[in-house]
């Protein structure tokens, strides 16, 4: 029984096979290791980022992105003496999601199986509450991207401004390789968001979308 | 008159005099004015007195229509041979809700045994009364201050009433006071919509003379730079504080007569302003960029050679006095830079003679990464200057900066990974292919379905499960089966092993509980008349009941016969009641 069980879960977790247009992790990965020797931390957070999202478990896709991570907080006067490397224990999207459904209807078919077996009703009904959960917690993140795309500063230099429209301050000043998410649109300022916070509109070209990172090459950039 | 009916008159008399029976207490109270328009306000006025020490608080009245706020309370105190007086007069606003003819009902007051009550009044609110004279902006309402020299005024002035988009404006409101200002004072800045406000500093104090009188006076300074142009209006200005008000005794005479300070509560507005402001001349210069004031440029590169690789910065700084927060940056360029970068922009803002300035500084970094010349462009800065009323400019000289090659003759490499960490390898092999969008991909969405699928499922068994097992038809069909798999087959076994007068007594046992079930009905222990009067008022017929009474009987006799004669007959009665239970359970069946 274990062992059906768990070949239908290693089933489910396999990623379904790919079109041929989706992203090549190994392919951002790499460039994104090139930007990062170059020192273009920028386009080497986004790409790395990009990498780690498809394959969260490789090993020199986490430790680059630590490198990057480590070098854009060395450069902000962080005071970091050690890379720290995301873990192991994670699952790409799809992976997560398959596991939430996985669960789900494992608790579910637990549900029915309880009809004539009153024992399976706790067990049967906290699998399937914590699939049910989890698919909850898959989707907020799932909006919040659609939203609020995460996006990486690839400008040296970014200035997050006021509005036109609104009081004039000093600008915010975000550096090469910054994780934010982004806002509204408007002309080719987009609103800037950090933790949760819209901190100011910046310039569109300056920051790359990690989803759309396989869309940019070497060559592309921004000054 | 007997003594008694004179001390109730007497009594009747000081009530409506005011005055408690004993004289001690007093109590007195007049309105005024005593006939008001809708929406205006009149004074309520209590004096109270007691000869000695206790002096009983006045309460707000209430009266049906009209809102009464307390005003304040001025207390006095006299000692005159020996004997101690005190006395309050208490004031209160009275505004009306509504016309007609108000009763204010009489005020009560007490001190131990000591009571003493004012007067019956009225307010008469009608639209023929005649109207008070609104307040002037800035002034007290008339009988607060004397007129010609008010005792606490506001004002608001601008330094110029016309100007041009975006010079400064420079907005002050004052608070003129004669009398004691207690506390602090709140003030809510005026609606200022078209301009973009900067404070120029914390309240001033100071002392002046208006018409002859010295006034303490509060000023809050404030920038108005206007951002539309035509005709703009700054509302008024509030300010709210608490002034020392002096009260004068109700009894002049008294030797400790010495005025009494109330505090009161003072709101006053100043009036509005209106500014004109006019456009910008037309056919500004090239790189006009919204400054408007009197600046200067200033440039400065950090040197003029680098290595390759290595970066240069220049400066670019603009000074002066004017909309110094939203000017824009000049731009800074270069030729020959392979990257360029933005260092840092600040702003230092100073408030100098009311006046806004400061300097906006932009650095920007250059790198060259192969040796020659970077070449940094003049940078030009556009101003309106709204005195000379036009538009003035100023340039930097272009700078050339020489560009070595670097110490290992090439491109600047990148610094070390921090801790130490060597950057991984590339990979040489295509790496898994997958989304990089979070969304749900389509078969856990297909999971996500069947199990919904599957917890209604789950949700409907359970539902009829529990329907199930509420019925009682399905609860002693239930308890049938043990009596059939159970019992008989042990009755069986032990009429096979030679054990007959057990077996029919448990045969017997488990035919009286299935009956019982069948029936619903308890027949256990029963004699027989009562079994059968039993079963028959569940509904069992004649014949099955003389059916069952045979099976009884004749499991009964196998059970007491002889051990040689009862051992076939014991099996054949096991088996008639195997099929009287099982007949029992399709019936309970159905």
């Amino acid at each position: 029984m274990s062992r059906i069980a768990a070949l239908f879960l290693l089933a489910l977790l396999a990623t379904p096979a790919a079109a041929k247009t989706a992203p090549d992790a190994a392919a951002l990965y790499n460039r994104g290791s090139d930007a990062l020797r170059r020192g273009d931390l920028g386009p080497a957070v986004a790409q790395l980022l990009a990498a780690h999202r498809i394959d969260p478990r490789a090993r020199d896709i986490r430790t680059n992105l630590a490198i990057a991570r480590s070098r854009v907080e060395e450069r902000e006067g962080g005071d970091q003496t050690s890379t720290r490397i995301p873990s192991a224990l994670a699952l790409s999207a799809p992976e997560s999601w398959n596991v939430a459904g996985a669960l789900a209807a494992m608790g579910a078919l637990l549900l029915v199986l309880a009809a004539s077996r009153r024992g399976l009703l706790i067990l049967g009904g906290s699998v399937f509450a914590v699939g049910a959960l989890f698919g909850i917690g898959l989707l907020l993140r799932a909006r919040e991207e659609v939203l609020h795309p995460s996006a990486v500063v690839v400008a040296p230099m970014l200035e997050v401004l006021p509005a036109p429209e609104e009081r004039p301050v000093s600008p915010y000043l975000l550096g090469a390789g910054e994780e934010v998410r982004l806002g509204a649109t408007r002309g080719d300022l987009v609103q800037i968001r950090v933790g949760g916070n819209t901190i100011g509109w910046a310039r569109r070209s300056g920051l790359w979308r990690v989803d759309e990172a396989p869309r940019y090459t070497a060559s592309s950039g921004s000054k | 008159m007997t003594g008694k009916r004179i001390a109730l008159l007497g009594l009747l008399l000081s009530a409506l005099a005011g005055t408690s029976p004993s004289g001690k207490l007093s109590i007195e109270a007049r309105v005024a004015p005593d006939r008001v328009a809708p929406g205006e306000t009149a004074t309520l006025t209590v004096e109270v007195g007691y000869r000695g020490l206790n002096l009983p608080e006045v309460g707000a009245p209430a009266i049906a229509g009209v809102q009464v706020e307390r005003g304040g309370t001025a207390q006095n105190l006299s000692i005159l041979n020996g004997s101690v007086t005190r006395t309050s007069t208490t004031v209160f606003r009275l505004t009306p809700r509504g016309e007609g003819v108000i009763p204010i009902p009489p005020l009560v007051i007490a001190v131990g045994n000591d009571r003493a009550q004012s007067s019956p009044l009225t307010l008469t609110v009608s639209n023929t009364a005649p109207r008070a004279k609104p307040p002037v902006p800035g002034t007290l309402p008339p009988g607060a201050t004397p007129s010609g020299r008010p005792e606490i005024f506001v004002k608001a002035v601008a330094d110029r009433s016309r100007a041009y988009w975006n010079q400064q404006v420079t907005y002050r409101l004052r608070l003129y006071s004669r009398v004691d200002v207690l506390g602090d004072v709140d003030w809510k800045p005026p609606s200022a919509n078209g301009f973009w406000t900067e404070s120029l500093g914390p309240p001033r104090q100071g002392r002046v003379r208006v018409n002859g009188v010295e006034y303490a006076v509060m000023e809050w300074p404030s920038a108005l730079f206007p951002t539309r142009t035509g005709a703009l209006t700054v509302g008024p200005a509030r300010i709210r504080c608490r002034v020392a008000r002096v009260i004068q005794p109700p009894d002049p005479w008294s030797m400790l007569a010495v005025p009494d300070i109330v505090p009161q509560d003072v709101q006053l507005d100043t009036e509005p302003l209106t500014i004109t402001v006019d456009p910008l001349p037309a056919n500004a210069p090239p790189g006009f960029g919204g400054a408007v004031g009197n600046f200067h440029l200033a440039f400065h590169v950090d040197g003029l050679s680098a290595r390759a690789g290595e970066p240069v910065t220049a400066r670019a700084t603009i000074a002066g006095a004017g909309n110094v927060p939203s000017i824009r940056d000049p731009e800074i360029h270069a030729r020959g830079a392979s990257r360029e970068y933005v260092v840092g922009t600040s702003t230092r803002l100073e408030r100098t003679n009311d006046v806004l300035s400061g300097e906006r500084e932009r650095d920007m970094a250059f790198v060259a990464d192969q040796p020659g010349t970077l070449e940094i462009l003049p940078v030009r800065f556009v101003w309106f200057d709204p005195e000379a009323r036009s538009y003035r400019w100023q340039s930097s000289e272009e700078v050339m900066v020489r560009v070595t090659p670097d110490s290992t003759g090439g491109a600047a490499t990148a610094p070390l990974a921090a801790g130490g960490a060597a950057i991984a390898a590339s990979r040489s092999t295509p790496g898994p292919m997958g989304t990089l969008t979070l969304d749900p991909p389509g078969s856990s969405v297909a999971l996500f379905g069947s199990s919904a699928l599957l917890l209604g499922a789950g949700l409907l068994a359970g539902r009829a499960r529990r329907r199930r097992d509420r019925d009682p038809r399905w609860a002693r069909q239930r308890a049938l089966e043990p009596l059939l798999t159970r019992d008989l087959e042990a009755a069986e076994s032990l009429a096979g092993t030679g054990e007959p007068a057990k077996a029919a007594a448990l045969a017997e046992e488990a035919l009286l509980k299935g009956a019982g079930l069948r029936y619903d009905v308890e027949i256990g222990g029963v004699a027989r008349p009562e079994r059968e009067r039993a079963l028959k008022a569940r509904g069992a017929g004649e014949a099955e009941i003389a059916e069952l009474e045979s099976l009884f009987a004749a499991l009964h006799a196998i059970a007491y016969a002889p051990p040689e004669t009862r051992r076939a007959d014991a099996k054949e009665a096991i088996a008639a009641g195997r099929r009287t239970l099982e007949r029992y359970r399709k019936e309970l069946l159905t």
